[in-house]
């Protein structure tokens, strides 16, 4: 018996700690196949989670916080597009500056509102009670934030619209030869700039996960490595939503076995450590699969000959 | 407008642009300006004390950022230097405690040099990947940084856990390895300052003026283009990595050995990310270097007395360094912008 709840408490725990990697990774997939590197998704990870936060403060409606993190990410997404497709900067700062930017805009607002790091406590997006009724899994399907769902769902339409939409074929073909795709009529730079901006999105939905779905509130520093993870996913998993979504479900399980030992008191393991164990895995990963097919164009910035001087 | 004007117009228009992204920041927030970066100034140089602090801030700093720039000559975008520089702090921290019984003359040399080592040894394996293997070295320094900070945090609440500190940390190390006060009065300024210099100095005589150097630029030039002219690129590129993760290194020894004595939790305020926008801005000139990294520290140590004369959080700093990179990001919108007004009087 308790062997049985131990299970359960460590796959509840998994979906949850893994929910906003695989959305998050999800985002960074449309980024990264058009060719753009997401090392912002942390950046916009923390801009998602501030300010769903920060719309349910106000209006005491956790799903208008939700649409508020998603709108944050966005305009992260939109000065992604400014910077790295219309003007074709350096994406790697790019994503550096915008990481450093999120997190000193947001502490910094936070001493604004809220004189502290920490927020006040706002409405949350912890169960979806309208499942308890289902017989038999139902309680424990109702202990997942709606947004879990969400998620769930957004990884099928993901692959659905890279592999069966012409949408699909014109992300991954802007992302291995810009080029081709405009001489054959598209305008690289919508295209690229859409799949930026809809990737801020997704991240910001990310970002509000972690602030409603699985605390109420936001403190300096509480996407920690998540967005991170996100990044390191969509390459581990090599470019296909299916299998991000299992690395992503590793991370989960590393941190959730890193949260249960922390707890126990018989296994005295050094908790740091094992925390080091998804990015140890990823650079052995990536030592392996150097090959790996990734977007050709990935990180080559596509120019607008107008803005040479 | 000529390339030469433009090397320098450019950093000073970005500085400009985020201080007054910064000014109208702390004005939608409700406050003064003019008042809050008084009070930076104020609490930077306002009195002999608070520049010996500034000074003392800077040397990591800039240690950082010559190692950045170091990396930059060669093409490549290093932004490993935080961890290697935890790394360095840890090794010199175990030379530091473990090594007994040498006089001061051989230890705290010594205790440096193991700690660049450690900062050596911690670029290794991103610069091996990236050199043999083309792994993207971004990625791999970020990665590495990670589990430095993870192997620090191990390593001060594990096996070399102080006893009896108020906060986490380690034990004191030797007397032996501490760098001697320059002076004391009216605040500690550390010997550890000269070698700054000595950094400035062997870099600038090594990059500009010997025929090693001229080879590292035109690696970082263009790669196939070197390889064709009979450069050992490899050579350079393992240098252009590895140099600097003893320089950064370098720098976590000498915050152990002048300043904290022992290793703490969280010890390094980000000087990794302080060097990056101060190597990308003053382009590999070593005074703008040193310059730079006076300012980052006056901004942060001035950042405190701000707080708390103007109410002005001090994390507006950390905006205008990531206002600063993003800026560097811009550079292509920069030059389109001031190039403007030039090509309208042509035309």
């Amino acid at each position: 018996m308790f062997e049985q709840s131990i299970i359960i408490v460590m796959l509840i725990s998994i979906v949850r700690l893994s929910t906003p990697v695989v959305i998050g990774a999800m985002g960074g997939l449309f980024s990264e196949l058009s060719g753009v590197m997401n090392l912002c998704a942390q950046g916009l990870m923390t801009l998602g989670a501030f300010f769903a936060m920060l719309g349910t403060y106000y209006t005491h409606n956790p799903w208008i916080g939700v649409l508020c993190g998603i709108a944050a990410g966005a305009l992260g997404g939109l000065l992604n597009a400014l910077i790295t497709v219309e003007f074709g900067g350096n994406q790697n700062l790019f994503g550096l500056g915008l990481n450093m930017f999120a997190g000193g805009v947001t502490a910094y607002f936070m001493r604004v509102l809220f004189k502290s790091s920490i927020s006040a406590n706002v409405e949350n997006l912890w169960n979806t009670s309208f499942l308890r009724g289902i017989p038999l899994v139902g309680p424990i399907l109702s202990e997942f934030s709606p947004l879990v769902y969400i998620g769930i769902v957004l990884v099928g339409v993901v692959a659905f619209v890279i592999y069966r939409t012409p949408f699909g074929l014109r992300v991954r073909a802007v992302g291995n030869d810009p080029r081709t795709l405009e001489t054959a009529g598209a305008n690289v730079w919508r295209l690229r700039g859409l799949c930026v901006v809809l990737c801020g999105m997704i991240i910001g939905l990310a970002g509000a996960y972690l602030s409603l779905g699985q605390m109420s509130l936001y403190m300096d520093g509480m996407v920690a490595g998540k967005g991170m993870l996100a990044f390191i996913a969509v390459k581990m998993g090599q470019y296909t939503p299916w299998r991000i979504t299992g690395m992503a479900l590793l991370f989960g399980f590393f941190d959730a076995l890193q949260m249960q030992l922390q707890m126990s008191t018989t296994i005295a393991f050094p908790t740091e450590l094992v925390q080091t164990i998804p990015y140890v895995a990823a650079i052995i990963i990536m030592f392996l699969n150097s090959k790996v097919d990734m977007p050709k164009a990935i990180a080559k910035p596509y120019t607008k000959q107008k803005y040479n001087v | 407008m000529n390339g030469k004007l433009k090397t320098i117009l450019l950093p000073v228009v970005m500085l400009v642009f985020a201080f007054v992204f910064a000014s109208v920041l702390m004005r939608l927030t409700g406050n003064n300006p003019l008042l809050a970066f008084g009070a930076m100034i104020q609490g930077a140089f306002g009195n002999p004390s608070a520049i010996i602090n500034t000074l003392n801030r800077a040397v990591p700093i800039c240690i950082c950022a010559f190692a950045v720039s170091f990396t930059r000559e060669c093409g490549i975008f290093n932004i490993g230097i935080e961890g290697q520089l935890m790394i360095g702090a840890l090794g010199s921290t175990i030379a530091g405690i473990y090594i007994t019984g040498l006089p001061l003359a051989v230890h705290l040399p010594l205790t440096l040099i193991v700690g660049m080592l450690f900062g050596m040894i911690w670029a290794a394996l991103p610069a091996a990947m990236f050199i043999e293997r083309k792994v993207n070295i971004i990625v791999l320094f970020l990665f590495m940084n990670n589990i430095a900070s993870y192997i620090l945090q191990y390593f001060i609440f594990g096996p070399m856990k102080g006893a009896g500190a108020a906060m986490p940390s380690t034990d004191l190390i030797q007397e032996s390895a501490r760098f001697p006060y320059l002076i004391t009065s009216p605040n500690k300024l550390s010997t550890a300052f000269f070698l700054v210099f000595a950094v400035a100095a062997i870099l600038y005589v090594y990059i500009h003026k010997t025929f090693g150097g001229y080879e590292l630029r035109a690696t970082g030039k263009n790669r196939v283009a070197a390889r064709y002219a009979g450069i050992p690129v490899k050579k350079y590129m393992y240098l252009s990595v590895l140099g600097p993760g003893a320089l950064a290194g370098l720098a976590g020894s000498i915050e152990i050995q002048s300043k904290y004595f022992r290793l703490i939790d969280g010890f390094s305020p980000g000087y990794g990310w302080d060097g990056i926008p101060i190597a990308l801005l003053s382009n590999g000139n070593p005074v703008a270097i040193i310059l730079g990294s006076i300012l980052f520290a006056a901004m942060h140590v001035g950042s405190s007395n701000m707080q708390m004369q103007a109410g002005v959080s001090s994390l507006i700093v950390e905006v205008i360094q990531g206002f600063l990179v993003l800026s560097v990001a811009m550079e292509r919108f920069y030059r389109y912008i001031l190039s403007r007004p030039g090509r309208k009087k042509e035309g």
